[in-house]
């Protein structure tokens, strides 16, 4: 992106207009609208239609809202309208970068794809990454400084900057989220120079800072460790839920992890996963062989694990006395032996938030098992403080309390909130300036005296590096939609007292390096997203005596304490896409819940949604208590970022008095910070009076003994690759076929007409491989935000009204104390002889040449008779008018409107949807495809869904199956390929690859139950 | 002398009436001044009409969400409530067309009454279909009309076939009650005193002379319309259960589904007529002609088809087990013991148990007991509805869809609504139109048969002498 003054079309349309709506927006004010944002209907308005639409203000009773657009009087180079336009850009997130590609449409982005070229992405993407583009757009972001609460500008706060900070001698402490920038790292460096009493703490709640304590015990040096999982073959996970997006650096490990499981054919082999966790976590539900045991126990879990391996390889001799409760068990010796006899090819994790001495121990397995330089490298980070932070930031806060200091700046982080344990508020109040610069008005922002909007990464110019070490370069999409400032150019007005643009900041950082070749290289990077030639170095570690670590189990009730699969510490809370991904373990959406083990919540005589108190030295929090199969026992996990007030419409929790007779509905969650910062401490629990509802999109989680899923170790694969088909599952062959047999042909016979395809087009079809597939569920945003999927709310959620096209089905297999866990996402079937169409009496549901089954909006009455006929239950239907609510209660729909795809329609009320295999996407390419080729059929790998675009797993394939070359059609020739419910003759186009698992042989016991058929 | 015992037709009209006195027992009630507890309960059911049409605008303002529906269950209450009153709606022209056809003179007392409810039921079942859409301003797009968009409708779709046949039963259950009303409407014009009246019954009456030439044309009329209401009783609830049967949902795709709801709703039906009956013919006197003789006939039809439903469900689990689909059987073992259990049960009690009771004589002519199953009855078949489109819905192939429906507010107020239209309709029914075929009771008073005249056309009654029985000696 050459053009850095980018044009403000998208403001400009309104700006130039002059009108009304866009006056009120510009004039209005946070305060005026307090009232407003705990009004229940307002909000219940806004959640219905985050999902928003293309449609400017209009009369509310219109059917159809009135939109006013205007020309291009001047057409700006290289937009074409309605033709996208993709530009390289990174995600930062917990210090690391992800490289992305943004999706344009006439200069507003739209949506996030990953970066083929990017290691942190190899063009895949987290969901956290999939609904950045709303944060942007999130009209309850804030949008101006504040000076004590008034509202402020930018330049206010440059020019007070200029003034106090003038003096050297402030005492000034600066907190810090955790940042890979190398302009940021400067101007921290500039700001310890400048301010000689300075303190600098980088502060993340569940950062890497025991890691990297871990490897200095371990190496000497902070370092951060990072894993190679190509490589390994044996993968042992201590409670290191690195398939989550949680982790920093999941979706690269994502991409190792299944791929060293990609299967084939009988000939390939694959790694095996154990897994020990207390919870049942996405890594534990994707594992070979997975052990539950209390959190508090993992470290000593690591202690035996050394012990025993002590025996088996050298180095680790420190660990031959040690002797705890998992010492000499089975499951300890078979994952010994099986570490042994994979030296060099193997991975052991523990978790980030386990203790420095956890992490050495790990280390020191990981050293001893030669796994260094293959599958585990260690890599210098310049950005890491050289400093314990954890301790750092436990002193500063001391500090402030004794009133040390003179000025706190906070830097992206909103301690208020997060470290409340610590009383972090009270801390500031000895301070004369609190400066916070923040996406929200959050917590830390109204406890400020200066609080200055933080601009979107996709609005702001930024370096860094991935967490593997790649450099890149956020460049931004569009102009600033508010009177923010990046944290380089909020940094810079506090060292240099001065207001400098953050792309001059960050040139001059590559004028640095590049030096002469600046112009070239700089086009490059901007390009690409990313300099390859350029990262982190890897460390030549050498261990140090490592001993074993003295454990802390917690007797009796321990509680754990993680972020949020959905909001993460916090900080995604007012984002409507993430509060209503249903969690992907337990399928819950909105809040947060204390999950604890069948036996527990039988002990305690709780069930799902009864109200229970958690205590903590004093502390307690009353939160609702939810039965997770597969927990450690005596263990409560509580998942952190809820119960805000004051954020925004999406994340406060409130009441909200539905239709009438209905109960009361309570939403946003509890907050769990009061209780600890750790990651457990020994608590009790106890029933409380009362319920609380809770919104979970699967009420059912066992498959009935049904064939839906379909998987089998990889042995049995071996012995019987046909294990998944129909005739093996149910030992006679699909109803149909013996009579198809006698006329010739291949297909069962059907009743109806069959739909014929002319040869000159291409035939759409997906294969979803379920051996890669580990549940995240990123999929379901990644088409959220490709098509205009509404936000209905906490209410229409319980109501089983959820509006996602692909959704992400969980079962758990086996006894309920200790189940495995399988996904299966399931988006519409395409079914060729599709039941939804021979029931529409108006013909609203069709086929078109290319294989797909369509949706006519336009002519859908909402009889609802196609859903009700649909055996995969994949059609959603728009109960309510959920963008119409977003044009009169919203109050500023412009801006959320703008992150809406232009390229498909926002569903109107009364109107059935489901999905369309991207047919946007597909449309397009083929377009393009006869523009240059003259081809009807486009090529292998141009059409790409939303979904298999975002999964790090690949484990969505999709493409023309006329195309025998084409992946899915040899997917979708290999033996593991099944239909669901093939016995029905439907013809799903959608078909599934069954799951393989390779469990320790060792260890099978019912963990590795089979589906029963 | 035959070993049988002759046992004659008990006398269908009770009482010494003659011509004349039915005439008056009839039209009396439709010319004397409106007694106030008439006022009365069409204010409620007024009310009751405001309530539904209050639902409904509240439904077109929001959209269907203010329903109970949600993803696996897309059709509940509005559907329940379509078959429901579809159901009921069959009982008039059963009684009026096929008893008419197979010459059951004992349905003249009641024929005029059933149709009335049939027509008022159908309107009630019409309103459903018409409202549960998303979008109700292009419901018009169900029927094939050609327009712009050269688009017809699909004429695969069951509900389609449902328009079609829901609207022929209207259109010929209207016909069919019309024409049997303009002799009647015709007596009434000329028993009017008042203009209005007289002006209002003429033009219903349609110039009626009562000569040969009128008689005998009318007497065609009625016997073509009812040959072509006959298939259309068999019709109209056979292609209703097609929106079921004809779908692939487990509970839904059955065969048995045709007859099955046939019978259903010819149970439901005289079920609604007694639950009327019994009111109107003590209301109005009318105990001569809606004789306990009706009664028992139709409590033994009950009894008959409640045993076919009970049977059919019975067979439904037979299949389900016998099929050896795996869906097939859990759908109905989920019934029984599932969620839905409750209301499996209670459509078991209500339906299958209760009509065995009319096994015993004593209990089939007791009122007041059949008046109580009758309202027992139809609260079943409400349940049968529930049970089929709920239940088969809230639990079908993918576990992972399955949840469980709860209605709203709004869901049991448009229900209760549709008795506002009902009974609006058929207080005005009462109040204004004869409520027994006068022409044809008449028909089947002893003074009708030509038999019973001398050759001077002197009335001389025929007296059935009861013989003795003849017990055969052995």
């Amino acid at each position: 992106m050459s053009e850095v003054t980018q044009n403000t079309y998208w403001k400009s349309l309104n700006e130039l207009a002059q009108n009304k709506e866009y006056k009120n927006f510009v004039e209005r004010e946070f305060p005026e609208n307090a009232t407003e944002l705990t009004d229940g209907v307002s909000r219940k308005g806004f959640l219905r239609v985050m999902g928003a639409s293309i449609a400017l203000a209009g009369f509310a009773a219109c059917r159809r809202p009135v939109q006013k657009i205007l020309p291009y009087s001047n057409q700006p180079e290289d937009i074409v309208p309605g033709i996208p336009l993709f530009y390289a850009t990174a995600m930062p997130f917990q210090g690391s970068l992800t490289g992305l590609v943004v999706e344009n449409h006439e200069g507003r982005p739209t949506k996030v794809e990953g970066n083929d070229l990017h290691p942190g992405s190899w063009g895949n993407t987290n969901s956290y990454h999939q609904a950045t583009m709303l944060e942007m757009y999130d009209p309850d972001r804030s949008r101006f400084p504040l000076r004590n609460g008034e509202k402020a500008t930018s330049n206010d706060f440059v020019a007070f900057a200029q003034e106090y900070f003038a003096d050297r001698n402030k005492r000034v402490a600066f907190i810090s989220e955790a940042n890979s920038s190398p302009t940021f790292t400067a101007l921290k460096q500039g700001a310890l120079q400048k301010f000689s009493n300075a303190k600098w703490v980088t502060y993340e709640p569940f950062g890497e800072d025991n890691a990297i304590e871990g490897n200095l015990i371990a190496f000497g040096s902070r370092l951060r460790t990072h894993y190679n999982y190509s490589n390994a073959d044996v993968v042992v996970s201590l409670d290191d839920d690195f398939l989550a997006p949680t982790h920093p650096n999941n979706v690269e490990y994502a991409k190792q992890i299944t791929g060293r499981r990609k299967v084939t054919s009988t000939s390939d082999s694959m790694s095996r996963i154990y897994s020990v966790e207390n919870g049942f976590t996405l890594t534990g539900s994707y594992a070979d062989n997975r052990l539950r045991v209390k959190a508090s126990e993992v470290e000593a879990f690591a202690n035996a694990l050394a012990g025993a391996l002590s025996t088996r390889i050298n180095g680790l001799n420190a660990f031959r006395s040690v002797s705890n409760q998992f010492t000499g068990s089975e499951f300890i010796s078979a994952l010994a032996d099986d570490l042994a006899s994979n030296i060099g090819r193997s991975a052991v994790s523990i978790g980030l938030a386990h203790s420095a001495n956890a992490h050495a121990v790990v280390a020191a397995i990981n050293t001893s098992l030669n796994n260094i330089g293959s599958s585990v490298n260690y890599l210098q980070v310049p950005s890491f403080d050289n400093q314990n932070n954890t301790q750092a930031f436990t002193d500063v806060v001391t500090e402030l309390k004794a009133g040390n200091f003179d000025a706190v700046v906070m830097i992206g982080t909103n301690p208020v909130y997060s470290s409340s344990f610590n009383n972090f508020s009270d801390a500031i109040k000895n301070v004369d300036e609190v400066f916070h610069l923040g996406t929200y008005k959050d917590e830390s922002a109204k406890s400020a005296s200066w609080h200055v909007s933080r601009s979107h990464f996709l609005e702001s110019w930024g370096d860094g590096f991935s967490f593997g070490g790649a450099r890149s370069v956020i460049q931004p999409q569009i102009q600033p939609l508010h009177d923010s400032l990046s944290e380089i150019e909020f940094l810079n007005a506090i060292v240099y007292e001065e207001k400098t643009s953050g792309y001059d900041l960050v040139q001059n950082t590559f004028k640095g390096y590049y030096g002469a070749r600046f112009e070239n290289r700089w086009k490059d990077i901007l390009h690409d997203g990313i300099d390859i030639r350029d990262g982190y170095d890897r460390a030549n570690v050498r261990l140090r005596t490592v001993s074993p670590s003295q454990t802390s189990p917690v007797d009796g009730i321990e509680v754990v304490i993680r972020p949020d699969a959905s909001v993460f510490d916090g900080r995604f809370a007012n984002l409507g896409w993430l509060q209503e991904l249903p969690d992907p373990m337990t399928k819950i959406t909105w809040d947060n819940v204390a999950l604890m083990s069948p036996a527990t919540a039988a002990s305690l005589g709780v069930e799902n949604e009864d109200l229970v108190n958690v205590a903590v030295n004093g502390k307690s929090v009353t939160i609702a208590a939810w039965i997770q199969p597969g927990h450690a026992d005596d263990s409560i996990t509580l998942n952190v970022g809820y119960g805000r007030e004051g954020i925004g419409r999406v994340a406060d929790i409130g009441s909200e008095n539905s239709q009438l007779l209905d109960p009361s509905e309570k939403y946003g969650g509890v907050d769990i910070y009061p209780l600890h910062t750790a990651l457990f401490v020994s608590g009790a629990i106890s029933k409380a009076s009362g319920s609380y509802k809770i919104a979970c999109v699967q009420d059912h989680h066992s498959l009935e003994g049904r064939d839906m899923y379909r998987k089998a170790t990889l042995e049995k694969y071996k012995d019987t690759p046909d294990y998944a088909s129909f005739k093996y599952v149910h030992k006679y062959p699909v109803p149909g076929m013996k009579e198809a047999a006698e006329l010739g042909e291949d297909q069962p016979i059907s009743l109806f007409d069959e739909q014929t395809y002319s040869a000159d087009e291409p035939q759409w079809g997906m294969a979803i491989d379920l051996n890669s597939c580990f549940g995240c569920g990123v999929c379901v945003i990644a088409c959220q935000s490709e098509n205009n999927i509404p936000v209905i709310g906490k209410r229409e959620v319980n109501r089983g009204r959820e509006m996602h096209w692909i959704r992400n089905d969980r079962y758990y297999v086996g006894d309920e104390n200790n189940p495995t866990a399988v996904h299966q996402p399931v988006p519409c079937m395409h079914c060729e002889l599709a039941p939804c169409e021979q029931v529409c009496p108006v013909a609203a549901t069709t086929h078109s040449n290319d294989g797909m089954n369509q949706m006519t909006y336009n002519r859908c009455i909402g009889t609802r008779y196609c859903a009700n006929n649909c055996p995969f239950k994949v059609r959603r239907f728009n109960f309510f008018n959920y963008p119409k609510e977003y044009l009169t209660t919203g109050e500023d729909p412009d801006i959320i409107q703008m992150a809406m795809n232009p390229e498909v329609t926002v569903r109107f009320r009364g109107v059935m949807e489901k999905c369309t295999y991207c047919v946007q996407r597909v449309n397009r390419a083929k377009i393009n495809t006869k523009i240059e080729t003259g081809s009807p059929k486009p090529a292998d790998g141009t059409v790409v869904t939303a979904c298999q675009q975002a999964c790090p797993a690949d484990a969505i394939y999709f493409g023309d199956l006329t195309d025998e070359n084409s992946t899915v059609a040899k997917m979708k020739r290999n033996e593991r390929n099944y239909l669901m419910l093939e016995e029905l003759n439907v013809r799903p186009r959608t078909s599934y690859i069954a799951k393989l698992t390779n469990p320790n042989p060792v260890l099978v016991d019912e963990t590795n139950q089979e589906p029963a058929h | 002398m035959s070993k049988y015992e002759y046992v004659p037709e008990p006398a269908l009209v009770k009482g010494n009436h003659d011509f004349a006195s039915i005439t008056k027992l009839v039209t009396d009630v439709n010319l004397r001044p409106t007694p106030k507890l008439w006022y009365f309960f069409m204010l409620i059911s007024n009310a009751l009409l405001g309530v539904f049409l209050v639902a409904v605008g509240y439904l077109i303002w929001e959209g269907t969400g203010i329903w109970g529906l949600m993803n696996p269950v897309g059709w509940g209450w509005a559907i329940i409530n379509f078959v429901w009153w579809v159901g009921i709606g069959h009982a008039g022209t059963l009684i009026s067309a096929i008893l008419f056809l197979f010459r059951q003179d004992w349905r003249t007392a009641i024929n005029r009454f059933a149709e009335a409810m049939t027509i008022f039921a159908v309107i009630c079942a019409l309103m459903f279909p018409g409202i549960h859409v998303g979008r109700i301003w292009v419901i018009y797009w169900v029927f094939p009309i050609p327009n712009q968009m050269a688009m017809w409708p699909n004429f695969n779709s069951p509900l389609l076939w449902d328009v079609f046949a829901v609207s022929t039963y209207f259109t010929v259950s209207l016909l069919f009650w019309y024409v049997g009303l303009v002799p009647d409407l015709a007596t009434l014009r000329d028993k009017a005193t008042d203009k209005i009246r007289k002006f209002a019954y003429g033009i219903g009456a349609l110039g009626w002379t009562g000569s040969n030439r009128a008689w005998w044309n009318y007497e065609k009329a009625y016997m073509i319309l009812a040959g072509l209401a006959t298939p259309l009783v068999l019709s109209v609830h056979t292609i209703v259960s097609f929106d079921f049967a004809v779908s692939m949902i487990p509970g839904w795709h059955t065969t048995i589904f045709p007859p099955y709801f046939v019978a259903g709703a010819i149970f439901s039906g005289f079920a609604m007529v007694l639950t009327l009956m019994l009111v109107a013919r003590k209301v109005y006197g009318m105990e001569d002609i809606m004789t306990n003789d009706h009664m028992e006939k139709m409590n033994i039809i009950i009894l008959v088809t409640g045993s076919m439903v009970g049977f059919a469900y019975i067979m439904e689990f037979f299949i389900a087990w016998y099929s050896g689909v795996e869906y097939e059987k859990a759908i109905f073992m989920l019934r029984a013991t599932g969620p839905y259990a409750w209301a499996y049960w209670i459509m078991m009690l209500c339906n299958v148990i209760s009509p065995q009771v009319f096994w015993s004589k004593k209990l089939r002519r007791n009122v007041g007991f059949t008046f109580f199953i009758s309202i027992v009855v139809n609260i079943g078949m409400w349940f049968e509805r529930f049970v089929i489109t709920v239940s088969s819905l809230a639990n079908d192939y993918l576990p992972s869809s399955w949840d469980y429906f709860s209605p709203t507010i709004w869901d049991v107020l448009t229900y209760v609504g549709t008795f506002g239209i009902f009974f609006t309709f058929f207080l005005a029914f009462l109040r204004f139109l004869p409520m027994v075929a006068i022409a044809e009771i008449k028909a089947v008073l002893p003074q009708a048969d030509p038999h019973n005249y001398d050759e001077n056309q002197e009335y001389h009654p025929h007296v059935v002498e009861i013989p003795k029985p003849q017990v055969e000696k052995v």
